[in-house]
């Protein structure tokens, strides 16, 4: 006995330092792709999840390139699964609409159909005014159509048509002077109007005097805003300002979903029946 | 020529239980439950040698440290041979009470190897570390009864 634990000893003194060494020993780029790529044939599962990718930060470039295409291939199916599924019930509550919209007498909504653009150039002088995108009248593009970009949040408003060309169009940001949409907050079902500044932010006028108004709300297009289809998200309430005595509404300033000179696809909202 | 067999069985079937059959991202640690087997009925140092391997074939297929497995189930192999030589560890009762503890300290010293190795604690997450000792436990109880256990043997030597 006495001496098998002498041995075990000298055993894990021995397999000790080459397990500490191995630790200590940063691993060669072939080894790193060897091991990265056998974890990945073996247990795809340990990559999955959103700190699938950082696990591989690691791996030379190329294979991390393969081996994170392939990761976001698996979560982008699993997507398409659940957005499928998703639009099938967007569908059926659609005919279910319609036809509570017919029982009531009610008019019927317009119906949207999208196409998505590249954001061709932005005016540096007017920044927060416009810029021009890459589809244009052949593109069925009407005056005043919607224009939304995607972000974390879902799609948010980011502006509308101004100007059509053959081939592109001009697109007035939320965020210009003479922008302004109806929009409702999302704590309460006070209506106002979000205006540009020609700045980052937006002011929402016209809110009822006795509304409670907090940080952090979302504000949505109304179902009252003549171009946008109401529910779109314009942004959150970044500022109450205090009450003015002398004026007989509320105003809040509203910080953007998106920022649009961040974005280089939009998707702009045409008018089903347009061509 | 038994225990290479016993060597590649395990590896093999610890890779398809793992990958194929984990349950809620939960397996067994086929590999951490023999090497105390081996220990309590081989002695510590046969199980740290098949220990020392089959954790580099772990930390082969791990994307996470490289030697720290191997580390970790010598550990596991030393430490079941030391507590063998106090009490009889071929009881089912005792080689379950030992696993048990021995996952545990297997999870802690991972977790403490990627503390100093990595950027932080190498935590496998509450459900791994309150399921697996079970887990393993009901695996004694298994693999007891299993071939591999057969060539082991039962009487210490």
């Amino acid at each position: 006995m006495q001496r098998e634990a002498r041995i075990a000893n000298y055993f894990l003194a021995v397999f000790g330092i080459i397990s500490l060494t191995l630790l200590s020993l940063p691993l060669s780029g072939p080894v790193r792709v060897f091991k990265a790529c056998l974890v990945y044939l073996s247990d795809p599962a340990a990559y999955r999840g959103a700190k699938g990718v950082e696990k591989i930060a690691d791996v030379p470039d190329r294979i991390r390139g393969l081996l994170a295409a392939d990761i976001e291939n698996r979560l982008m199916r699993e997507e398409v699964k659940e957005a499928s599924w998703a639009r099938a019930e967007a569908q059926a509550l659609k005919a279910e609409n319609e036809r509570l919209r017919a029982v009531l007498g009610l008019k019927a909504s317009p119906g949207y159909t999208s196409i998505w653009a590249r954001v061709l150039e932005r005016d540096p002088l007017h920044w927060y005014h416009s810029f021009m995108v890459d589809a244009g009248q052949k593109d069925g593009l009407a005056l005043n159509a919607p224009v939304l970009g995607k972000g974390a949040e879902g799609l948010s408003v980011i502006g509308r048509v101004v100007e059509v060309r053959p081939r592109s169009s001009l697109v007035l940001l939320v965020t210009d002077e003479l922008s302004s949409v109806a929009a409702h907050l999302s704590s309460s079902t006070v209506e106002g109007l979000a205006q540009g500044q020609g700045g980052a932010r937006l002011i929402m006028n016209y809110l009822s005097e006795d509304a409670s108004l907090t940080l952090g709300d979302l504000a949505y297009t109304s179902a009252t805003s003549a171009t946008f289809p109401p529910g779109i998200l314009i942004g959150r309430v970044a500022r109450v300002f205090p009450r003015d005595p002398f004026l007989t509404f509320q105003s809040v300033e509203i910080s953007p979903a998106l920022d649009s000179g961040r974005l280089s696809e939009v998707l702009i909202l045409k008018r089903q029946g347009s061509p | 020529m038994s225990y290479i067999l016993l060597f590649f069985s395990a590896m093999a079937a610890q890779w398809l239980w793992s990958s194929q059959f984990a349950f809620w991202g939960l397996a067994p640690q086929l590999l951490l439950v023999l090497t105390a087997l081996v220990a309590a009925y081989r002695g510590p140092i046969l199980a740290m040698c098949l220990g020392f391997f089959w954790g580099l074939f772990l930390d082969v297929s791990s994307p996470h440290l490289f030697g720290a497995n191997a580390l970790a189930l010598t550990m596991v192999g030393y430490g079941t041979g030391s507590v063998r030589r106090q009490i009889d560890v071929t009881g089912a009762g005792s080689l379950s009470a030992v696993v048990f503890l021995m996952t545990w300290a297997y999870f802690l010293l991972l977790g403490v190897l990627g503390l100093v190795f990595m950027e932080g604690f190498l935590w496998i997450g509450w459900p791994s570390f309150l399921a697996c000792p079970f887990y393993n436990v009901i695996l004694v109880w298994v693999v007891a009864v299993a071939p591999p256990f057969i060539f082991l043997g039962k009487s210490r030597n």
